[in-house]
């Protein structure tokens, strides 16, 4: 970690940076007036999934069910994403920078509820009390933004959710995670892991162990220096630990991955432009160096061994596991850099623009012995958001469950739901329609169940041919059957990130 | 001069020190101020070494903290150039809390509210009093 940097450079380096995972344009945009995207969206019905949402609170609303929805699956699907893009004349034009909104489809006796309330931030409520966005936002350059305290107070809570112990929290990247009343949804503010820590940021994507206690990194770039703080949370959501991996150089990062080992964080190469503007489009991914890649024992946090692999575009790191003495880690890797710099950009104006699914399925292979590492592909492409059962042995690559583009297809997005079964070499597709919009699908065990895989998937969808919104449950054995039921509500929700399941 | 936090005690630790000449009263409006916890602790200065905590401070005051907004004044500022920084001490220790980076986790603010990453310099938050009484609204962040 070079603290001398910080202390000579920026205070806040941080808060500039704050930030999404992700990929940005190198020049400064405009924030354009939602006029453009209203445009568009007449034209393109399928922007619904990118249309601001003006309430504070919505439901909860009675959802029809369509089939029969799986009586062993009860419990609260938590899903978050950004949802508030557009104040007055101002439409932010990064997907990563609209206010959390924190939605819950419930799940009781065969009925499902949905309800969704905007995370109130201190961000939030303060551009909710003066009716503008005046400050500054992870990939959009708010005109004479306010000076802000520290990171916190640019956190929007939008990226994805978690439970821990019995606390659920809304998760961001570059600052705390907002606790989250499990019932209301009323943000109880952010958390306080311990006095020292306030602020420190809790990224987007903890992993469990199968105890129910779990791992989390922050990255410490966003505060003008190198490295992570590594969190460690007891099963009970109480702090165990933090340590510090300390790392050369700037490395991104949106999400690790873990064995029963090791964590394993693979840092991506950039720089920071020179010129104004907001963290992502300042932020310049560096290609022609290869990814740092930290492999830490989970039992000797300060001893971590460090690999050098080709540079690699990387939101979401899937499972993880070791065998033969490779520690092996799966991943959707971006092919084009320069179109995941900033996703569905497109679709923030407005636009129709390229498909955000040119990614393909690829292996960082960790040679424990020799120490190298090096990347494997699958031939297999087009998905995001991938998801798995975490039960998977440890010596083993576990199903990937991910939202996919197939054809026919009328919006550049996700339109289906692959199961990704590497060893047999077998990929498994439910296409939900030309019409639908297809997000994260998470694993639910059945109850009483050991076997890997065996439970359901469970999915948001949008229907913008019928102009609603529903969560889909799958067999997740049988993907290629389709949902065994769905649940619609008759209005349509902006599409969020990531989303939890508290059974 | 290395962090905020590092500067704004050292200010206060050198305690009150009033200039002599006659001239105009500043009035200081701070606002934003998040809670009624605590202390507002505000220092003049009128030079780069004082800002840095290298000088003693024209003036300081601390007062009661109350939410929105406080008025202070600070008496016979001799015409000049000043600067003035802020801190919200919540907690009553003394000090602007900041996390295990260095980061600040209670209110600051600096005069003319130069929207930086970092500690004002001080030829960013410096102003012009003259023979008549000024004012300066900080907004603390």
């Amino acid at each position: 970690m070079q603290r001398r940097s910080f202390t000579q450079g920026l205070l806040l380096g941080a808060i500039a940076a704050a930030a999404k995972p992700g990929f940005l344009r190198a020049e400064v945009l405009a924030p354009t007036g939602p006029e453009r995207f209203a445009a568009g969206f007449a034209r393109e019905p399928w922007l619904a999934g990118w249309k601001s949402f003006s309430a504070e609170s919505l439901g909860p609303t009675q959802a029809i069910v369509e089939g029969r929805w799986p009586s062993g699956l009860t419990g609260t699907l938590y899903r978050n994403g950004p949802a508030r893009f557009e104040r007055g004349a101002v439409r932010y034009q990064h997907w990563f920078d609209g206010d959390g909104l924190m939605q819950a489809w419930r799940f009781r006796g065969g009925e499902v509820t949905h309800a969704g309330r905007m995370i109130a931030t201190e961000k939030f409520v303060h551009e909710q009390k003066v009716g503008r966005f005046d400050v500054r936002a992870a990939g959009t350059t708010i005109p004479d933004a306010l000076p802000i305290r520290n990171n916190d107070s640019m956190n929007t809570a939008n990226t994805a959710v978690v439970r821990l112990g019995k606390r659920v929290f809304a998760l961001w990247e570059g600052g705390s995670a907002y606790e989250i009343d499990p019932d209301s949804l009323t943000a109880r503010g952010p958390a306080t892991w311990r006095s020292d820590l306030v602020a420190a940021p809790f990224s987007a994507h903890p992993l469990l162990e199968r105890d129910g206690s779990a791992w989390n990194f922050g990255s410490l770039d966003f505060f003008g220096t190198t490295g992570l703080i590594i969190w460690r949370i007891g099963a009970d959501g109480a702090l165990v630990r933090t340590a510090i991996l300390e790392s050369r150089e700037p490395g991104y990062l949106h999400s690790f991955a873990m064995t029963d080992k090791y964590l394993v964080f693979t840092f991506m190469p950039y720089r920071m432009a020179e010129d104004k503007g907001s963290f992502f489009e300042r932020l310049q991914f560096t290609p022609d160096r290869a990814c740092r890649v930290a492999l830490v024992p989970k039992d000797a946090l300060d001893a971590p061994r460090w690999f050098e692999a080709p540079f690699a575009a990387i939101y979401h790191f899937a499972d993880a596991y070791e065998h033969r003495g490779e520690v092996v880690v799966r991943a959707a890797r971006h092919a084009d850099i320069e179109e995941a710099r900033a996703p569905m950009a497109a679709a923030m104006r407005g636009e129709r623009g390229t498909p955000s699914s040119n990614t393909e399925l690829v292996s960082l292979r960790l040679d424990l012995a020799r120490n190298r590492a090096r990347w494997e592909t699958h031939g297999v492409g087009g998905f995001e958001f991938p998801t798995f059962d975490a039960r998977t042995p440890g010596n083993q690559p576990a199903l990937i469950f991910a939202p996919a583009s197939v054809n026919p297809a009328n919006a550049p997005f996700f339109n289906a739901i692959s199961s990704i079964d590497t060893r047999a070499g077998r990929v498994s597709v439910h296409h939900y329609g030309a019409d639908v919009l297809a997000e994260e699908h998470l694993f639910v065990p059945r109850p009483g169940s050991t076997r890997p895989g065996e439970g359901w998937l469970l999915g948001t969808v949008l229907d913008f041919g019928r102009g609603r919104s529903g969560v889909a449950v799958l067999d997740a054995m049988r993907v290629k059957e389709g949902p065994l039921a769905t649940a619609w509500v008759p209005y349509t929700m902006p599409l969020g990130f990531h989303g939890w399941f508290a059974g | 001069m290395n962090t905020l936090l590092l500067t704004i005690p050292s200010v206060f630790a050198v305690g009150m020190l009033m200039t002599a000449a006659h001239a105009g009263d500043l009035t200081v409006t701070i606002s934003d101020i998040r809670d009624a916890k605590g202390s507002l602790m505000v220092a003049v200065v009128n030079s780069d070494a004082a800002w840095k905590s290298e000088a003693a401070p024209v003036a300081v005051q601390k007062i009661p903290a109350a939410q929105g907004e406080v008025k202070l004044q600070f008496k016979d500022l001799a015409p000049g150039t000043y600067a003035v920084q802020v801190m919200h001490d919540e907690n009553g220790n003394q000090q602007l809390d900041t996390n295990f980076l260095g980061i600040p986790v209670e209110g600051y603010g600096f005069s003319n509210n130069p929207n930086v990453m970092r500690k004002a310099h001080y030829d960013e938050a410096r102003f012009e009093v003259g023979a008549d009484a000024a004012s300066i609204t900080i907004r603390l962040r």
